[in-house]
């Protein structure tokens, strides 16, 4: 009954409104500093690599990234689905406030990859599996979004959009396991993979740090783009009145 | 401080690939709450609340 009723208040945009107004600052709040103590542990408390000496510790900032850029593909995936199953004007709404955020974390992704890839393979750009996937993904936002701003209808945008949300999902597992599929120049997983991660604890905490810092970062920013989401799609709503009055 | 800077040689890449991955983290939150002054302005002229 109770997860009924959580369900329900999930549909509905002035729950979900109020919500987000009211959870956007502890959110962003404590990305920002998990954020700073993360990059004082990475950039200045871990030792250098052995093998990259300090060109390791890209790490910081092209891993969360990059990670970001697959977490919020899946999470708009997951959302257009239940806006696809259940009608749910909401998961829409989250699925397109999504994009965005997802299409500049991919770019960052690709971008730090880059500068990373020239230090250590001598070239910023090869046509390996894991870039190419990644570049992919890109794409995948920039469509989606094409998408939605070329048809007028919101709900036939929001139809036509979930699908293809739904069906990129596949270029997700291909980027996670290209580098094990594939002989890639991209290195193996060092944190998530089967058995503990092969990284030393001072180097570890910095990163894992960073990943719960861009997670939460990532909530508040979506639940900001999701307010603006349903203000835009809400027509004639008593209840924006009252939260804009 | 000018060693921490030249990160063993490879600072020239390591402080362009911070400068990018955390200048995308502010410039979201600029677009984010851009997006949401123009959302409540145009839902303001579209339901004619005043301001």
């Amino acid at each position: 009954m109770a997860a009924w009723t959580w369900f329900h208040r999930l549909g509905s945009p002035p729950h979900v409104f109020a919500f987000a107004r009211r959870w956007t600052p502890w959110f962003g709040g404590f990305a920002a500093v998990a954020m700073l103590i993360a990059l004082y542990g990475g950039l200045v408390l871990a030792p250098a690599d052995y093998q990259q000496k300090d060109a390791f510790r890209m790490v910081y900032v092209h891993a969360p990234t990059a990670w970001l850029s697959l977490m919020i593909y899946s999470t708009m995936a997951v959302a257009a689905a239940v806006g696809l199953i259940w009608r749910m004007k909401v998961a829409h709404a989250a699925a397109a406030a999504c994009a965005p955020i997802g299409a500049w974390f991919t770019v960052a992704a690709l971008g730090t990859g880059m500068l990373w890839g020239k230090p250590m393979w001598g070239a910023y750009w090869v046509w390996d599996p894991r870039l190419t996937a990644e570049l992919v993904l890109l794409f995948l936002y920039i469509g989606y979004m094409g998408l939605r701003a070329g048809i007028e209808d919101p709900a036939k945008a929001d139809k036509a959009s979930a699908v293809l949300a739904v069906v990129g999902i596949v270029n997700v597992p291909i980027i996670k396991f290209s580098v094990d599929w594939w002989n890639s120049l991209h290195q193996t997983a060092t944190v998530m993979r089967m058995g503990k991660p092969t990284m030393d604890g001072d180097m570890l905490w910095p990163l894992l740090l960073m990943f719960v810092a861009f997670a939460s970062y990532f909530i508040a920013i979506l639940l900001i783009r999701l307010r603006a989401e349903l203000l835009r799609r809400e027509r004639n709503a008593s209840w924006i009145r009252e939260v804009l009055s | 401080m000018s060693e921490f800077f030249a990160m063993g040689g490879y600072g020239q890449y390591l402080w362009p690939a911070f400068a990018l991955g955390f200048g995308i983290v502010i410039l979201n939150v600029v677009l984010a709450l851009n997006s949401l002054a123009n959302a409540k302005q145009e839902a303001r002229r579209r339901l004619e609340i005043p301001q």
